[in-house]
């Protein structure tokens, strides 16, 4: 063991006045925030500055922030293993640890938004897989499992070096001994912790990039402005991992010259991850630029109101300080350091500086795509307290953010306080065991199968005996009588407007059958979905009018109505024909059986007569939900589910593989091996 | 291993079965899997399909929908489940009112981005809202363009004739905190065969509701009319059309309205307040 080891063991037992006095800062400041919290759970979310208008805010803001955090540390680190960079070393446990961190803080965030967090278990219970808060569930809870598994696995070989360490209390080399699972270092030992690592870096980087996709979907599945973006998914990874790689930066510095890691943490490494960083804000003022340019070129209907507000007006200042101080400055300062010879001695500093920026920047950025939005809605605020149009934190969302950072902290110096910062075995340069290392193939793209659907027409329509009503007979002197019959005539089509885009391409019947019939309905599925009856019965009312002595009476007035459900629908009257009869023909688009009443108001000479029956319109559709509804489905709809439910259920799949069956099961059977040899020998 | 020709077919042909058979797996799994069932919430007591016409022209604003309304439901304060917006949507077009309820979309952005199903569509037409499995997390406000949804900040004022009813899913009080709460148009109301608060209460009759199979639709001064008629003969329109919710709510346009605009009124009132 040498200097440098020396000095990192030694953060273990940091107890120092100055430690101290930093985890009960931050501490307190946590307390702090409990105590705002259970303010807001007595009270509600009033406590907020929340209102209907603008239903999300600083917590939402910063569960997008932290998820952003927690991106770069692992996927940087895998990315980085996976390549086989060797300057790598020192600095992935680090970068790991901000995004184990960051992701407790993140999910909990979410909760802390949530008006019901008592009722936070339904949304295991009554899952619905076509909403993206489900699939942030799924993703985020998967990536948490695998960075605390992709944290763990490296860390082994360290928690056995630690179980040696005479200098640590006995207790505690007794829970690192239990949490290496008794590693002993054996070549085939080695083997399976490097296989298990290379497999988990592999899977988690689609998963990483996952992760920030769908925490973007929150967003851009909505019809809002600003948020009914289709770059929204690249655009906030790319975020993400400039937040995320500045975060590292960030930590890199604080660490390096608090704990003096001054021999693990050489200029290379900023220097490197600098340059990653610089890439990186230059990707994201490139995506800057697309997302806000095509809009503001258009300038269209809602947006128009958003960006005159973000590049003009209430929001204007906010808007240009981010851009300028969260993505331009921290890139030119960069630039400067890792550019020029001249300055280069400034790289750590420097550096430093720009993540402190680039971090700031990220996270107002991300409370100016929450909340700039929600306040310019499609229809206008009105009929509320003045105050409910604008947001301002309450000093609870303040403390809780606070609280929320503190966490993060509090959290981030534990982690560094019990398990050595950076991998001990790893910066050893002790190679483990030549041997050819297997590489896994990465996820290709997901095929989605997209639903096309040919509008089948066609409910039949039954039709129904006529049944035939008698006209009452009138006691009185020059009764009349109204004899009504009713039928069907062949039903119309509903009216279809003609539309070159909508109807088949002629001459091309093996396409339709391969995107529409052949393609992804091969489940059952929708039993629950209505097709509207794509015709509607047309309904043939006649009346005879008669009067006492059975002689037909001609050109007189017949009034016909109809009893629905919430009133009688008046047609209106018809003249009677020579013969005295009279038709109304129904085209309405009607569905059951209605009584019609049919009456003669009778005139001077013959009395009122009224007709009566009961004419069956076609039957009523079955009970069923719209057709027009996309994913509105209460069962699970398995176009969005299996992609969804494969993508995450694989993950699994292979953490079970790399922590169960190789690190658990085969490294127990490798040992069981090794300490039966002596016996046969 | 030498790279062969027939090696390397033999490798693609193998990949093209294994694909295959996954496929036909899946397809297997899910044709067991997903036999989509209605759950029973969701199927409607009748098998009508409700409709609402709001007649532009008719609307004078006296919102006395919004007032029956809360009455009715007890809506919490500084909540309207119909509200009575007053829109202008150019310069130099008149000012209107436009009460606006849920839309109960026949593609519903609220429902589709719900993470436990509180909110459903029901087989009648109407999105429901069940504030007992609502979580609060307010996807649905976020995701409803008609600013149609409120939210519960904090527990409601309660009052003794709200609180002797058990809660139901067809009337949605007694309120609670922290759920989220909008217009259901009035399904009790629609069991005994009356129309919805709204509607029945509307002054100027301007608020038509029905059954789209029933093809009539009517109002609260007894006027039946044909729903496919109304709307049809007079332009009716449907609320952000563009955006493919397809509201069940239908708007006639407030051409030739019968009743001031909303700035003739604001003058009228501003004149009646000044008597120069």
């Amino acid at each position: 063991m040498n200097q440098r080891e020396n000095n990192l063991m030694q953060t273990l037992d940091m107890s120092n006045p100055k430690f101290r006095a930093w985890v009960g800062l931050l501490g307190a400041v946590i307390l702090w925030g409990a105590f705002a919290y259970s303010l807001q759970l007595r009270h509600g979310l009033a406590e907020t500055g929340m209102r209907d208008q603008i239903s999300w805010g600083l917590y939402i803001s910063n569960f997008v922030f932290f998820i952003g955090i927690s991106h770069a540390g692992t996927l940087i680190s895998a990315i980085l293993r996976v390549t086989d960079a060797d300057w790598r070393r020192p600095i992935t446990r680090m970068a790991e640890g901000i995004t184990v961190v960051a992701l407790c803080i993140g999910g909990t965030m979410v909760l802390i938004d949530l008006g019901r967090p008592d009722r936070a278990l339904n949304l295991f219970r009554y899952p619905r897989i076509q909403s993206p808060i489900v699939w942030d569930v799924l993703s985020v809870s998967t990536y948490l499992s695998g960075c605390l598994i992709y944290f763990y696995l490296p860390l082994m070989p360290d928690l056995a070096i630690l179980a040696e360490e005479a200098n640590l209390g006995s207790f505690r080399r007794r829970v690192y001994q239990l949490l290496s699972l008794g590693w002993t270092g054996t070549p085939g030992e080695w083997r399976l912790l490097e296989k298990a690592i290379s497999v988990t870096a592999v899977m988690i980087i689609p998963l990483a990039i996952s992760v920030h996709t769908v925490v973007s979907w929150i967003f851009a599945m909505t019809l809002r402005p600003g948020w009914d973006s289709s770059i929204f998914g690249p655009y906030f990874v790319v975020g993400a991992i400039y937040s995320g790689a500045a975060a590292v930066v960030l930590a890199m510095c604080i660490l390096r010259s608090v704990l003096h890691l001054e021999e693990y943490l050489e200029p290379v490494h900023f220097r490197n991850l600098g340059l990653l960083l610089l890439s990186f804000s230059l990707l994201y003022l490139y995506f800057n630029v697309n997302e806000y340019l095509t809009v503001a070129y258009k300038f269209q209907g809602g947006e128009k109101l958003l960006l005159d507000r973000l590049f003009s007006g209430d929001y204007a200042p906010y808007f240009w300080t981010v851009q300028v101080v969260g993505v331009l400055l921290p890139m030119l300062l960069m630039m400067a350091v890792l550019g020029p010879k001249r300055y280069r001695h400034f790289t750590v500093p420097g550096l430093g500086l720009a993540s402190f920026l680039a971090i700031a920047g990220a996270w107002a950025k991300r409370y100016l795509i929450v909340v700039p939005t929600l306040s310019s809605p499609f229809l206008p605020i009105q009929r509320v307290p003045e105050s409910w149009g604008h947001y301002t934190p309450t000093w609870i969302e303040w403390s809780i953010t606070a609280a929320a950072f503190a966490a993060f902290l509090l959290l981030y110096t534990l982690l560094v306080k019990f398990f050595p910062v950076v991998s001990v075995w790893e910066t050893r340069h002790m190679e483990p065991p030549a041997e050819e290392m297997e590489t896994v193939s990465g996820f290709g793209p997901r095929a989605w199968g997209s639903a096309a659907r040919l509008s089948l027409i066609l409910v039949g329509i039954l039709l129904v005996g006529a049944t035939l009503a008698r006209a009452e007979e009138k006691p009185v002197a020059g009764p009349t009588t109204l004899s009504v019959t009713w039928s069907n005539l062949p039903s119309a089509a509903v009216p279809k407007m003609e539309d070159a885009r909508t109807d088949p391409a002629p001459g091309t019947p093996w396409q339709i059958g391969a995107f529409a019939g052949g393609m992804p309905h091969f489940w059952n599925s929708p039993g629950n979905a209505a097709k509207s009856p794509g015709v509607y019965p047309v309904v043939s009312v006649a009346a005879q009018l008669k009067d006492v002595k059975g002689q037909a009476l001609s050109f007189q007035p017949v009034k016909f109505k109809l009893k629905t459900s919430l009133g009688w629908l008046d047609f209106g009257a018809r003249p009677t024909d020579d013969e005295g009869k009279v038709a109304l023909v129904v085209r309405d688009r009607r569905y059951g059986s209605y009584p019609v009443s049919v009456a003669y108001p009778g005139d001077g000479v013959h009395q009122p007569s009224l007709g009566e029956t009961i004419v069956e319109f076609g039957l009523r559709p079955a009970a069923a939900l719209p057709e027009g509804g996309v994913l509105t489905s209460p069962t699970f709809t398995p176009e969005i589910g299996l992609p969804f439910v494969l993508f995450y259920g694989s993950m699994w799949c292979v953490f079970a593989y790399s922590l169960g069956y190789l690190v658990i099961w085969k490294m127990r059977a490798a040992r069981q091996a090794i300490a039966l040899k002596p016996d046969t020998q | 291993m030498e790279a062969t020709r027939r090696g390397f077919i033999q490798f693609l042909a193998r990949g093209t079965g294994l694909l295959l058979v996954s496929w036909v797996v899946v397809r297997t799994v899910a044709a067991h899997l997903f036999h989509a069932k209605l759950p029973p919430r969701s199927v409607a007591p009748g098998k009508q399909r409700w409709v609402m016409v709001i007649d532009l022209a008719k609307c004078d604003g006296c919102r006395d929908c919004t007032k029956a309304c809360t009455k009715m439901h007890f809506v919490p304060p500084m909540q309207e489940w119909i509200k009575v917006y007053e829109i202008a949507d150019n310069s130099a077009a008149g000012s209107y009112f436009l009460p606006r309820t849920c839309m109960h979309c026949d593609n519903p952005p609220c429902v589709r981005g719900c993470p436990v199903g509180a909110t459903y569509k029901r087989t009648d037409g109407i999105v429901m809202m069940d504030q007992e499995r609502c979580i609060g997390c307010r996807n649905c406000i976020a995701q409803c363009p008609y600013s149609a949804r409120a939210f519960n900040w904090s527990e409601p004022p309660h009052t003794p004739e709200e609180l002797a009813q058990p809660y139901s899913v067809e009337h949605n009080y007694p309120h609670r905190k922290g759920v989220v709460e909008k217009c259901i148009l009035c399904p009790e109301m629609l069991r005994m065969g009356m129309l919805p608060g709204c509607a029945e209460h509307c002054t100027m009759g301007a608020i038509y509701f029905g059954d789209e199979f029933e093809d009539a639709v009517t109002n609260s001064k007894g006027d039946t009319v044909q729903f496919s008629r109304i709307a049809a003969k007079g332009a009716g329109f449907r609320l952000m059309e563009e955006l493919g919710t397809e509201p069940r709510i239908y708007y006639l346009p407030p051409v030739n309205r019968k009743y001031p605009s909303p700035t003739e009124k604001h003058q009228h009132d501003a004149d009646m307040a000044n008597p120069a």
